[in-house]
């Protein structure tokens, strides 16, 4: 026990307790933690700074709007319905379009309006929001991701997650959704993680609930070496976030539309660490760097230089297999 | 000065605080360090609270009384405005009698004294020694002093001699309930005083003095004590007592007969309170010593000369930031998860009630029924807040039949939850079920048991007799844990949960 002890603090290995200290407490002031919290207020502020997010179709602030709900669910192309102060991609439903009686979920099945009706209701009261405040249900454009991780993913929509510190984005993931996690791409529910090289975009090695893997669990293939396209877009996306919240700590959540390209899912005030396993190294290293970083004068594309710099002298070069 | 630093000061400042007031009582005082062996003496206290209505009002209490056997002291009074008389009837005991003509608003009366009590073994007053006539009881009427002369002749004949005749009604009496002569012979009185008179009437008519005693038990230190009744009766030259339930190992005896302990006229919404906490001797003579000798400002931080029903709150209170210092470690440095923050120290007060394993084994099981019943209630798509409501009432309804089942099979435990938290198993059967249906069963299940490991752990750190003694009597100590506190806010360490976590990565490291 000491001895993995020992060997996690020479790897660089940052815990929540630090995480909650130095980054967050010390780089996110509480009261800009709205502008994260609510995804309504941050596509706001994302489309205002030019950031392409999902297209939002409607808001169910309260029972009056529920009239509302069947025609804005009516959508041939499907819709995701969505908690705007949701967390950890909790009461999230993603719809895949109309079915005969009903609605098609991601997952195959049918949904009746009584059940849809239910969930929104749900949402409405609280049931999936932070400390279970009245909350408001989004319904947004369902997004037709790109083929491009088709091999490693199994349903639903895969994302990218970039962690971003003050301005400087310094390590990332892709996530994949599996059968496990029923669409979803969340890492708590059973999703992959594939950690990224900054600097070329390229997948390394993954991991699911906790344990390193090389291969996709649902389609057997290999994890690595996927060129994550629009790479250098979705640098800027993330690091321009820093400028939009103010949040000196915060995870960017990318999604890449067949169409559309990068589109900014969400932002996340309190990114969790298991990027750490999906990446196999110990971020404390890149935090220090960039904490003491110079960036008086650089704007956003040149903070992603500057990433790229800080990134190459602390992790090597993943080596390409051909 | 950064923030680190400032914190350190702080906890430094508030522990040597802390130390140097604790070095004071313990060097300069001679405050004992551990509570004593010995606990022969209680504080007892009569707390009578009411409100008035401009009209005379008269309340009569019976309060202990210094006998043979027993031992009253440092008596005292809390009157106010009202007069106070003191009444020995030496048959009955000792009365105090409270009297104002035109009072108005709440009023407070107190008595407190230091009692030593009695055991089994103590001998009877020696009232109780002379030979009692062997006459039926007069408040019979004709058909039932038949019914009576039948059925205790009947008694006469199935003994051998006064002890086994004495044990034979007794056994008549208490044990086998059933007896239709018994019912009819039985007193208009509430119970147990029915059959406690029945039963000193009918050793009395077969010439054994007997009568009922009514009192405390000693056992532990309680803000309700309920008053107990028991039967004293000398039989062939032995003094015995007979006890509903278990022998108690001490008590006190406060009055005889069937009369009520307090009367009141005149008042309205009264609450009386009849309270008990154990006295460490040793302990509380030294502090009354120092106490007395010069009025230091070392004693300000000592509960002492609060009433004892407020010092038994704090004696509960202040044993809390004990199992918060805990719950913070073990989520800081351990990375337990628990469902909601404090939640586990509210389930571990509630331990108290009922002690840990049964404790353990209701809010398991009341859990469980709950997250049944939040399973079914799912279907039927109820908005959130009547859901949690159904589930509340659920529970309720859970604990209701629990106790009468439990009372049913003359357990004790199904009684205490009484006061268990409803709001907080609710809530604990919410967020358990969200956790089951977002996450896993596994994760629902790992935070629910990891709630209960700290809770238990809690409820041992609180209840522990030397945590608790050392914090009751040196409150000062809350300052070291505070500092703890802003020591374990600082600390940027990995968890243990988090070297379990991340040891794949460890083991790359090292390759």
């Amino acid at each position: 026990m000491i001895s993995t002890w020992i060997a996690l603090r020479k790897a660089g290995l940052l815990g929540i307790n630090e995480r909650n200290l130095r980054l967050v407490n010390d780089l996110n002031p509480r009261r800009l933690m709205r502008l994260v919290n609510d995804k309504t207020e941050t596509k706001r502020l994302a489309i205002e700074a030019g950031i392409p997010t999902p297209e939002l179709y409607g808001l169910i602030r309260n029972p009056l709007d529920m009239r509302n709900l069947e025609t804005l669910l009516d959508k041939p192309d499907g819709c995701v319905i969505k908690p705007a102060n949701g967390s950890q991609g909790n009461g999230i439903q993603v719809i895949l379009g109309p079915m005969r009686g009903g609605w098609r979920r991601s997952n195959g099945q049918r949904a009746l309006f009584e059940d849809l009706k239910f969930h929104v209701n749900n949402i409405l009261s609280g049931m999936y929001s932070l400390s279970g405040q009245p909350d408001v249900a989004m319904i947004e454009y369902r997004v037709k991701f790109d083929e491009v991780f088709d091999p490693i993913s199994f349903g639903g929509v895969p994302d990218i997650r970039i962690i971003v510190l003050r301005g400087i984005p310094f390590v990332a993931m892709v996530r994949l959704p599996t059968a496990e996690s029923d669409g979803k791409a969340n890492l708590h529910k059973g999703g992959v993680g594939v950690g990224l090289d900054l600097v070329t975009g390229r997948t390394m090695h993954g991991m699911q609930n906790g344990k390193t893997t090389e291969i996709h669990p649902d389609t057997a293939n290999p994890l690595s070496n996927f060129s994550v396209p629009h790479w250098d877009a979705m640098l800027l996306m993330a690091a321009k976030a820093y400028e939009v919240t103010g949040l000196g700590y915060l995870g960017a959540d990318i999604v890449l539309d067949k169409g559309k390209g990068p589109l900014l899912l969400e932002l996340n005030a309190r990114p969790g660490l298991a990027i750490q396993i999906a990446n196999r190294m110990g971020i404390r290293p890149l935090v220090n760097a960039a904490l003491t970083a110079d960036t008086e004068g650089l704007d956003a594309e040149g903070r992603v230089d500057l990433a790229k710099k800080l990134y190459r002298q602390h992790a090597p070069a993943h080596p390409v297999n051909a | 000065m950064t923030s680190t630093f400032h914190t350190r000061l702080l906890a430094f400042v508030l522990t040597a605080i802390a130390l140097t007031i604790f070095g004071i009582k313990v060097f300069q005082y001679n405050y004992p360090l551990t509570p004593g062996t010995q606990t022969t003496t209680w504080d007892f206290e009569i707390y009578l609270d009411f409100d008035t209505a401009n009209q005379p009002v008269r309340i009569e209490t019976f309060i202990p009384a210094n006998s043979d056997t027993r031992r009253v002291s440092q008596e005292q009074y809390y009157n106010g405005a009202f007069g106070l008389r003191l009444e020995s009837d030496n048959d009955n005991g000792r009365k105090a009698i409270w009297t104002y003509r035109y009072p108005n608003d709440r009023k407070v009366l107190r008595y407190r004294a230091r009692l030593e009590g009695e055991t089994q073994r103590s001998p009877l007053p020696a009232e109780m020694h002379r030979p009692a006539d062997r006459e039926p009881p007069e408040s019979l009427n004709d058909l039932e002093r038949q019914a009576f002369l039948v059925w205790s002749s009947d008694m006469r004949r199935r003994s051998a001699d006064d002890d086994s005749l004495a044990e034979l009604i007794l056994q008549e009496i208490f044990v086998q309930k059933d007896a239709d002569e018994i019912e009819a012979l039985l007193p208009v009185l509430p119970p147990p005083l029915d059959r406690l008179t029945l039963a000193a009437e009918a050793l009395q008519s077969q010439g054994i003095r007997a009568r009922v005693a009514n009192g405390v038990y000693l056992d532990e230190a309680r803000r309700r004590t309920e008053i107990q009744h028991w039967l004293e009766y000398h039989v062939d030259g032995r003094d015995k007592r007979y006890f509903l339930g278990p022998d108690p190992k001490e008590f006190f005896t406060i009055w005889y007969g069937t009369e009520e302990m307090i009367r009141a006229d005149g008042v309205f919404d009264f609450e009386p309170q009849v309270s008990i906490q154990p006295i460490d001797s040793s302990a509380s003579d030294v502090v009354r010593k120092a106490a007395r000798a010069d009025r230091t400002p070392v004693e300000l931080f000592s509960f002492d000369r609060l009433p004892v029903t407020t010092q038994l709150v704090y004696q509960v209170l202040i044993t809390i930031p004990a199992g918060i210092v805990l719950l913070v470690f073990m989520r800081q440095f351990v990375g337990i998860e628990t469902l909601g923050t404090f939640m586990p120290i509210l389930i571990g007060i509630a331990f108290r009630e009922t002690a840990l394993l049964n404790g353990l084994i209701l809010f398991t099981m009341l859990v469980a029924l709950g997250l049944a019943m939040r399973f079914y209630l799912e279907k039927l798509r109820l908005l959130l807040v009547p859901r949690l409501a159904v589930v509340l009432i659920f529970i309720v309804i859970c604990m209701a039949v629990i106790a009468q089942v439990m009372n049913g099979a003359n357990m004790r435990m199904g009684l205490s939850i009484s006061l268990f938290p409803m709001v907080i198993l609710t809530m604990t059967i919410e967020r358990m079920s969200i956790m089951w249906e977002e996450y896993s069963a596994e994760d629902a299940i790992k935070a629910g048991a990891g709630s209960m490991l700290v809770a238990s752990i809690s409820y041992l750190v609180m209840t522990n007799k030397h945590i608790e003694y050392l914090l009751f009597n040196f409150p000062e100590l809350l300052l070291v844990l505070m500092a703890l506190c802003l020591l374990m806010g600082k600390y940027t360490g990995l968890r243990l949960s988090e070297i379990i976590r991340f040891r794949e990565l460890a083991k790359q490291a090292e390759k």
